[in-house]
């Protein structure tokens, strides 16, 4: 006891000398703690802005709820800002969230793409260039498209060969600007689809945008709570097949791809700094500075932007300020509060980028100094917004980060190529295209060089099952035909076990054949050279039936294993009780 | 259930007094006082309590009182907030599985059930482990691994259901797809093992079925409840009179028989009040089976199928809800889990309270 009481009190010391030394460098004018609630859209930011300011003393607790429980706790003043990716006033469902009675006003933060992160596999390798049409995307989210093999999305990715697997989207489950953005995105561009999907659920139509993302019971969809939860289930191993919606950023942490966006100039384009600052050019920000509303965003000239590098899904993140000296706002929090947002609106845009998010343009970082004004008790400060390194700034007053922003590469436009290369946090990861789609060898490699021969037959005598003999040896025989359905039978009938890996030679290479799918890989092949891998997927079978000769020795053992435990003690209590008479 | 009534256990005589009836306690060193009036009645103490005393009676009566006040301000403000959802659900608020309050369509029916499955599962498996962990501390350990077991059982009470929460969703979850599955294959045919949209056969069959399920979530909350059942019923089993304890064993129980015959019945109370009061933790618990599950408003009788709901969670994901009759219906919510927790750890304590050992179980 002693010693622990010992302990406890050289950890108290340390902890207190820690504690002096890392006051000491703070000035003198210490800041009030400030707290804040709401979007975890914009959290990665935020987060690292609050450590930023931490070396001038501030402290900002930030805590990621959801916008919705953001906006609802700055109502009831239990926090002193929120942040949140729409306003108040919106109406869901036809109950409009009333304003709250404290004074507030928006502040632009932080510029982003809701994208879509998703966890797919094409024999064993992670599919990394996934593209999907605006169309598409509202089919997987309201439950029509449901297999990653359908007919449309094979279409919007002529270079892949999609595996017959389940689309399991995953969605937010507590009340998110992220669902909000999505849903009025949905409600714009895809309002039939939407409306339907609203309809099947027995809601009012047409709904517009909602934050709670409403699942039909049974659907195969699963709901998880915040950016973290939703992106965090789509990155294990057992959810194969996932897709989900967050920012940018928690798919460029994560380490995973998001899906590529079909814009209205017909190119499919990845959420990045410049694609989102691109995009945003056409947002329209409420410029009346006596509306309640004023710098909200509009967002309809944005999803049919004709830039062909727009990201059609940006948006604005806002945080909540108060604007009026009242409980739990003081003079001296709204110092902390201004000179916080002073930080990220200059310094802060410059880590945007690299976080996954996009700066704020000039224009919008100027109206949020002068909202920055209407915090009481704020040190006003006179910024030079050149020192501030925002990569949107330019002498001439134009978006250069929008200026130079990249355009894409013509694989990337609609049509039968497709790019090779990664996207977000997979980025250094290329999937393997179809010849047919890929740049190099696109147009050359018809279907005339046809081989097979020896890859129909090896694949199917490799895999055989009972059936694989048979497959094998149609594939063989069929030879020239290069259409590999031949040997995908084979291939299907063996591939229920887990298989091991095999592979062809280049050369000869005819139908290169997915395991996971059985649908040929390559559509005409054989003309490059190198080598193709074909990785069989090991996939979990459940046992064949229940009463089998495994369940038989398993309940056998069980029995016996009873038995020596419990046969002794048993026994000999028999006999003594025996010999006691 | 009166384990103290058997008078023929050996080493009843040395042990603990059985509890006396209350009157018949002040007779000892007085005396009986003779002919006052009647045969037999008990006579009245009255003891000269002095100012101290007289003031930590006021003070200890009116904690007493406190937290009873606490308790009906509570259930009073639930009931004045939720008036106006009640008022208009009426009883189809027990019925109804949807959660849709602005469409004046709601009810805790799939809620309900959905908090029952996961504290059942959650009771299920924390009991035995949190008894065979009691058992293993108070009697088989050896005394300087008992104080480390027991500091260990007490800091898995502390740990923070966020973190159970991120362990299960990050770590367990995929850990125990497979016997959920294999479970469910070799089971399903009894209804609540079933699952549906779940192909064994087919290779390519996503596991995501097996996810954020009630089975996982009752896994995650039996992790936080387990502790706490764990240190009361050790407290109870460490309570075992000494006395019988030893005649046990001069009569030549082994270790186990003593366990069986002395400490086990002697505990029964103290068990069951440990395990309602894990019961009563488990229906409560919020952010460790939000972060799991999700949510389903349809009453999900199947354990191992992805899909659940929790009223506790309900009340977490929908607090940021605009309208005020959706905080109403929020309310109402509460109130019910609050009814039913209150009715919970009632009838845990006055099952605790008949036996033996019930005192120190409370």
């Amino acid at each position: 006891m002693r010693r622990i009481r010992a302990a406890a009190a050289a950890f108290a010391m340390l902890l207190c000398s820690l504690l002096i030394l890392g006051q000491a460098p703070a000035r003198a004018d210490s800041y009030a703690r400030i707290s804040g609630a709401g979007s975890t859209w914009s959290q990665n930011a935020i987060d690292q802005w609050r450590r930023e300011v931490t070396q001038y003393g501030m402290t900002v607790d930030y805590a990621g709820t959801g916008s919705s429980d953001g906006r609802q706790q700055f109502a009831n003043g239990t926090v002193d800002f929120a942040v949140s990716e729409i306003p108040y006033g919106m109406t869901e469902f036809g109950v409009r969230e009333p304003p709250p009675r404290r004074g507030y006003a928006y502040m632009p933060i932080v510029a982003g793409g809701t994208s879509f992160m998703y966890n797919l596999k094409i024999g064993g390798h992670q599919v990394t260039n996934l593209r999907l049409s605006g169309n598409s995307l509202a089919k997987i989210f309201t439950g029509k498209i449901t297999n990653w093999s359908d007919p449309q999305l094979r279409a919007d990715n002529p270079g892949l060969t999609l595996p017959n697997r389940k689309i399991i989207p995953v969605v937010r489950s507590d009340g998110s600007g992220t669902t909000a953005q999505f849903t009025l995105w949905m409600s714009k561009q895809q309002g039939a689809l939407w409306n339907d999907y609203c309809q099947r659920l027995g809601k009012p139509t047409p709904c517009g945008l909602t934050s709670y993302y409403p699942v039909i019971p049974g659907s195969g969809f699963i709901a998880q709570s915040g950016s973290l939860g939703v992106s965090g289930y789509t990155r294990q191993g057992y959810a194969e097949g996932a897709i989900t919606y967050v920012e940018y950023s928690y798919a460029v942490t994560t380490g995973f791809p998001v899906a590529k966006i079909l814009n209205s100039a017909g190119y499919y384009t990845e959420p990045t700094a410049a694609n989102v600052a691109v995009a945003l050019l056409q947002a329209q920000i409420n410029q009346d500075k006596n509306s309640s509303q004023y710098l909200t965003q509009i967002l309809d000239n944005v999803y049919t932007n004709t830039d062909k590098r727009t990201y059609p899904l940006s948006s604005y993140s806002y945080m909540i300020i108060p604007t009026r000296l009242e409980s739990p706002l003081t003079a001296d929090k709204g110092r902390t509060l201004g000179a916080f947002s002073y930080y990220f609106l200059c310094e802060g845009q410059r880590q945007a980028q690299p976080l996954g998010f996009s700066p704020l343009p000039i224009n919008l970082v100027q109206a949020g100094f002068d909202q920055i004004k209407r915090i009481p008790g704020v040190q006003t400060q006179s910024i030079n917004i050149q020192g501030c390194h925002n990569p949107t700034f330019s002498t001439d007053g134009t978006n250069t980060l929008a200026k130079n922003a990249p355009f894409p590469p013509a694989c990337d436009k609609q049509g039968p190529l497709q790019c090779a290369t990664g996207t977000a946090g997979a980025r250094n990861v290329t999937t393997p295209v179809k010849p047919a789609a890929s740049t190099s060898g696109g147009s050359s490699s018809g279907g005339s060089s046809s081989g097979g021969t020896a890859s129909g037959g090896t694949t199917g005598a490799t895999s055989g099952g009972n059936t694989g003999g048979s497959g094998g040896s149609t594939g063989g025989s069929a030879g020239g035909s290069a259409s590999g359905g031949t040997a995908s039978g084979g291939t299907t009938a063996g591939g229920t076990t887990a298989g091991g890996t095999t592979t062809t030679a280049g050369g000869t290479t005819g139908g290169k054949v997915d395991p996971d799918t059985g649908l040929p890989a390559g559509d005409a092949g054989g003309s490059t050279g190198g080598a193709q891998d074909i990785a069989a997927s090991s996939v979990a079978v459940g046992n064949d039936s229940f009463w089998g000769m495994r369940t038989w020795l398993m309940g056998l053992s069980a029995l016996v294993l009873l038995a020596v435990v419990l046969a002794p003690p048993t026994i000999a209590r028999r006999l003594n009780r025996g010999g006691r008479r | 259930m009166r384990t103290g009534a058997r008078g023929a256990e050996p080493g009843k005589a040395i042990g603990r007094s059985t509890r006396a009836p209350r009157w018949a306690r002040p007779a000892g060193p007085a005396g009986p006082s003779g002919a006052d009036n009647g045969p037999d009645q008990p006579r009245r103490l009255h003891a000269d309590s002095g100012l101290p005393d007289r003031v930590f009676r006021v003070v200890a009566s009116g904690g007493g009182g406190l937290v009873l006040a606490v308790m009906l301000l509570v259930g009073g403000f639930l009931l004045y907030r939720a008036w106006q959802a009640l008022s208009v659900a009426k009883w189809k608020f027990l019925t109804t599985s949807a959660w849709e309050p602005d469409a004046h369509h709601f009810g805790i029916a799939a809620v309900m059930v959905g908090t029952c499955l996961i504290a059942l599962v959650a009771v299920i498996v924390a009991v035995p482990l949190a008894i065979g962990t009691a058992l293993y501390i108070t009697e088989y350990a050896p005394p300087r691994l008992r104080r480390t077991l027991v500091s260990i059982v007490d800091l898995m009470a502390a740990v923070p259901s966020v973190v159970y929460g991120l362990w299960g969703l990050f770590f367990l979850q995929g850990k125990v797809i497979g016997l959920a599955r294999w479970i469910s294959t070799n089971f399903g045919w009894i209804p609540p093992f079933k699952v549906d949209g779940a192909d064994p056969h087919d290779p390519l069959a996503t596991p995501t079925v097996y996810t954020a399920s009630t089975f996982i979530a009752g896994l995650v909350v039996a992790m936080m409840v387990a502790p706490i059942i764990c240190s009361v019923v050790r407290e109870v089993f460490s309570q075992t009179p000494v006395g019988e304890r030893e005649g046990a064993y001069a009569l030549g129980a082994t270790r186990w028989g003593v366990i069986r015959s002395v400490v086990l019945p002697f505990a029964k109370g103290g068990m069951i009040g440990g395990t309602m009061l894990g019961l009563g933790r488990a229906l409560g618990e919020t952010i460790g089976v939000y972060m799991v599950i999700s949510p389903v408003f349809k009453v999900q009788w199947h354990v191992f199928q992805s899909g659940t709901s929790s009223v506790s969670s309900l009340i977490a994901l929908r607090y940021g809800e605009a309208s005020k009759f959706g905080m109403s219906a929020l309310m109402a919510a509460g109130l019910a889990l609050f009814v039913m927790t209150l009715v919970v750890n009632f009838a845990a304590s006055s099952i605790a309270a008949r036996s033996r050992s019930g005192a120190t179980a409370e």
